[in-house]
């Protein structure tokens, strides 16, 4: 084998390797064939997940967990105590929200900040909550806690959306953060 | 050198479409209409259509109407055009850009079985093929070293090499260093495959993050 033909194979694998987080909606094919950009976290497409989690709070990207984490949080046992409140529903709705949830997860997803995820919680006990992965907790490491817990109108990391100006379209970016009462501060 | 110009002519006609259309990406929609007669004059402040001009705001029931406007909204977060993040996703797309140019442009003929003379070497070394070469090479190594500043903080060892943002620094780095290294060979033997695997590297790199 000429080099020219062994680099083409550690290229091949480089992509490749990435096919293991290959799921059954997206495609590894699919994801090499798509020119629009999937740097982030596949946005809410679904109406019935987007009114029936947005009712109560942000409706949090299902590729923002693995599939496991899905299958704990959302079944009637656990939806009476979801974090605290009663959040109980019909049968058909749940599954309709668990099933998009979980086909659509981090662990399914080819979008880049879902892979990172699905990477860093491959293994271990399935995360319960978003901002106690430990990817997330780096990323906002930095913030002063009064730009967080001390600001009226952020309270917490659970509130993706206060700072993260385009998180309804899945956008996590550094670049589209607005910290409310800190306009100026910058990563 | 007909030739040359006409390929000048083309990579700025593309440089500057592309500046024109991230410009245009920008911009509200142009509102072309013109004002009607005298509206201009006497419409005003926050609706051009529905508020009265207002001159003598030491006027009572003028400067009531002032109090009953409501309260400004704040603007609306608009990211920023010019980021380290942006320089380095354009820098990168250019430099992939110019590998493609690169490939495509006339190559100076190869001369074989004897030295080439210092006229040969000067018209290879000026070619349009040996200058995209070298602007491809330069501004890849730009995006490395934007692509270090802007996102250092995405490169983590301990996610190790399944991680995507870590495959494209490396990649990235890879292909530049491939890239620099073929225009140091150039004019010579073997460096064309260099470039390739540089500049596909590099694609490799964008399209593992894009």
């Amino acid at each position: 084998m000429n080099i020219k033909s062994q680099v083409l194979a550690l290229l091949a694998s480089a992509l490749l390797l990435n096919s293991s987080y290959a799921g059954a909606e997206e495609s590894f094919m699919g994801w090499l064939l798509e020119f629009g950009r999937t740097k982030e976290v596949k946005p809410v497409t679904d109406r019935q997940y987007q009114e029936e989690c947005g009712e109560c709070h942000f409706a949090y990207q299902p590729g923002l967990l693995p599939a496991r984490s899905w299958d704990k949080l959302l079944n009637a046992e656990a939806m009476r105590d979801h974090f605290g409140d009663n959040a109980e529903m019909d049968q058909d709705t749940l599954r309709a929200i668990h099933e998009y949830a979980a086909e659509n997860a981090a662990d399914k997803s080819w979008y880049k900040r879902s892979r990172k995820i699905a990477a860093a919680t491959s293994e271990g006990p399935a995360p319960l909550r978003i901002t106690g992965l430990r990817y997330i907790e780096r990323k906002h490491h930095d913030i002063p806690e009064k730009m967080v817990k001390g600001n009226k109108s952020v309270k917490s990391l659970s509130y993706c959306d206060k700072c993260h100006t385009q998180a309804d379209e899945g956008v996590y970016d550094n670049d589209t953060v607005s910290i409310p009462n800190y306009p100026d501060w910058d990563d | 050198m007909m030739r040359n110009n006409k390929l000048n002519a083309l990579a700025a006609g593309i440089c500057l479409a592309l500046l024109a259309a991230t410009a245009h990406a920008q911009e509200p929609l142009l509102d072309l209409e013109l004002p009607a007669g005298s509206s201009w004059y006497a419409n005003n402040t926050r609706n051009m259509n529905t508020r009265p001009y207002l001159l003598a705001l030491n006027d009572e029931a003028v400067a009531k109407d002032v109090a009953d406007l409501p309260a400004s909204q704040p603007a609306k977060f608009e990211p920023p055009l010019f980021t380290g993040s942006n320089a380095h996703k354009y820098l990168g797309l250019g430099a992939l850009a110019l590998v493609v140019a690169t490939a495509i442009a006339p190559k100076p003929p190869e001369i074989e079985g004897r030295p080439p003379t210092q006229a040969e070497l000067d018209a290879q070394r000026s070619s349009s093929h040996a200058k995209l070469g070298r602007a491809a090479a330069t501004m890849a190594a730009a995006t490395v070293v934007t692509g270090l500043l802007a996102h250092w903080k995405d490169f983590h060892l301990e996610d190790g090499l399944s991680d995507p943002d870590n495959q494209h620094a490396l990649l990235g780095t890879a292909g530049a260093l491939a890239m620099l290294f073929a225009v140091s060979k150039a004019p010579g033997e073997g460096h064309a495959g260099k470039g390739i695997t540089g500049g596909a590297a590099m694609a490799v790199a964008i399209k593992l993050t894009w």
